[in-house]
């Protein structure tokens, strides 16, 4: 049904969609506008590849059929022969949309173009097609070729027909859909919010301190990590726009609200993992 | 094993009962657990009826004097709780200690209730977590060295440590993890996605042990709903407002249960 996939932008999540498709046998257009990054992507995948041999995830003809099923492209006219795109690029509406409208131009009025957008409105990328039905969202999880979910986002104008061949491509992929109602957050991103938030305002209230809090809430709740160790790892400035985001979209709905704690560790530069400290102290590479 | 045996020696020696009373299915959890641990157990549950039938305890609304050490284990009707405790104030003897679950009300104002304040801890218990090694902990002004040793020694005896945090309404996992249900249930209600849908979406997305709604089931919606209406009420704050949705599916408790087995 799929013989070919595009996929624009080959960033992580690009790349990553790009692999699970060449490996479920999945003709794959990867484009984008930046022919290193495309370099880049291929060797990544290449060497995740690689990795999966060692581990006798697959096998050596495996890898070596999936690479040839990756196509790097820089023209979106390359495009014309998929029945499905899906959009990786920056999380950006401006650029979404512009780039929305450049893939309509270039590829048949029968496919589906999917964006793997985490925070942007699907009605709002559609809005800017003559055929708005034909545009679903496709929330792939970091890493896209390990993460099982994808969440099929129905934007408000988007077809029956679009949703159902969305959930045969996602399951083609190996990957579990679910169905969402295009609304600010999705699931995950939603349902997520007071993991963090009353974390913070817990430890704002001084129940209990960072340490306490994650042990609680791993060794009470069976949560595989803590907020604050997860926190760190997503990066807290990452998580303060996601949550800022959030509270944003719904004009100031209280239950998003960011913290001044979140504000503050962004202020002073400690932003977890990445920058050696945030909650804990990783200048040892570990969490004490 | 061997240690579980070990302490079942110690306490039959003592002759000691362990009296518990609340709520279904809390009460039986923690009954059945105890006396598989040695303690002769003596329960009685705020229905008045008959808890499932074990062999390993007994019920009565007696409470005996020879008590070492009471639960309380009512999370939603606050003034039964208040009078189980008064009760149970009563009926022990000075040197009892009583560990009642302060995630509904705290135990300082539980302390209130009560005239032998000295005795009393606070603790976190909702159905379903049981079997997890810590236990969160919350000892008030009043608590002495001595009651939080009596307390350590039964639920080190249980195979659990202990996290001890601030007396405040919630505690930290039932307040993280009720607020996590109640987003899923305006997400629910704003029929954003379908609720298998939502427990698939938080497993496979974000690796949550079990999904939001699948986890209400297992607290119990009454419970979830009496920890997020106490949080309301003590914060008076709209973040902690509870989805109307949600306090239907805690009043109409066969409705629910019946749609969730039929879909």
């Amino acid at each position: 049904m799929f013989k070919h996939l595009g996929v624009v932008g080959a960033g992580t999540m690009g790349a990553g969609i790009a692999q699970i498709a060449a490996l479920t046998n999945t003709d794959v257009m990867l484009y984008d506008i930046n022919e290193t990054i495309l370099r880049r992507a291929l060797e990544r995948i290449k060497t995740d590849l690689k990795n999966g041999v060692t581990k006798g995830k697959i096998t050596a003809e495996q890898m070596t059929e999936a690479v040839t099923r990756i196509h790097p492209r820089t023209s979106l006219a390359d495009l014309h022969s998929c029945e499905f795109v899906i959009e990786a690029v920056i999380e950006d509406l401006r650029v979404k949309k512009d780039l929305f409208q450049h893939l309509e131009t270039n590829v048949k009025t029968s496919t589906i173009l999917a964006s793997n957008t985490s925070s942007l409105s699907v009605t709002a990328i559609a809005s800017v097609l003559h055929k708005p039905e034909r545009v679903v969202g496709m929330h792939f999880f970091n890493p896209a070729h390990i993460m099982k979910l994808v969440e099929v986002i129905a934007g408000r104008n988007t077809s029956q027909d679009t949703v159902q061949r969305t959930f045969e491509l996602s399951r083609l992929l190996g990957k579990v859909p679910v169905l969402v109602k295009d609304t600010p957050g999705f699931i995950v991103n939603r349902v997520a919010r007071p993991f963090y938030g009353e974390a913070l305002r817990i430890l704002g209230e001084n129940v209990a301190t960072h340490e306490q809090i994650d042990r609680i809430v791993k060794s009470v709740g069976g949560f595989p990590m803590g907020p604050f160790e997860l926190m760190d790892l997503i990066g807290i400035d990452i998580n303060l726009s996601v949550t800022q985001s959030m509270f944003d979209q719904y004009f100031g709905e209280p239950r998003y609200r960011p913290h001044p704690i979140q504000k503050q560790m962004v202020d002073s530069g400690m932003l977890g993992r990445k920058s050696g400290k945030g909650f804990y102290d990783y200048s040892n590479n570990k969490p004490e | 094993m061997d240690k579980a045996k070990k302490s079942e020696q110690d306490r039959k020696k003592g002759n000691a009962v362990l009296y518990i009373i609340g709520d279904s299915p809390l009460i039986e959890e923690y009954a059945d657990f105890c006396s598989l641990r040695g303690y002769e157990v003596l329960c009685q549950l705020n229905s008045g009826k008959k808890a499932e039938k074990t062999k390993s305890y007994k019920q009565s609304n007696l409470i005996p004097a020879k008590t070492s050490l009471a639960l309380e284990l009512t999370n939603s009707d606050l003034s039964l709780k208040r009078k189980n405790m008064e009760r149970l104030d009563k009926a022990l003897p000075a040197t009892s200690a009583i560990l009642s679950t302060s995630i509904t009300v705290t135990a300082t104002e539980q302390s209130s209730w009560i005239q032998k304040k000295h005795r009393l801890v606070g603790f976190g218990a909702l159905p379903g977590f049981l079997e997890r090694p810590l236990v969160e902990v919350a000892p008030t002004v009043f608590s002495p060295p001595q009651t939080m040793e009596v307390v350590k020694t039964f639920f080190r005896s249980l195979g659990k440590e202990l996290e001890i945090v601030q007396d405040r309404v919630g505690m930290v996992l039932p307040r993280i993890l009720c607020q996590i249900i109640n987003e899923s249930v305006f997400a629910l209600q704003e029929d954003v996605a379908s609720p298998a849908d939502i427990d698939t979406a938080m497993k496979l997305g974000v690796n949550y042990p079990l999904g939001p709604i699948e986890w209400a089931d297992r607290i119990g919606f009454k419970n979830v709903y009496a920890v997020l209406s106490a949080l309301e009420n003590d914060m008076r704050e709209d973040r902690y407002r509870v989805a109307p949705l949600l306090k239907q599916m805690a009043e109409s408790g066969d409705w629910w249960k019946q749609t969730r087995t039929s879909s």
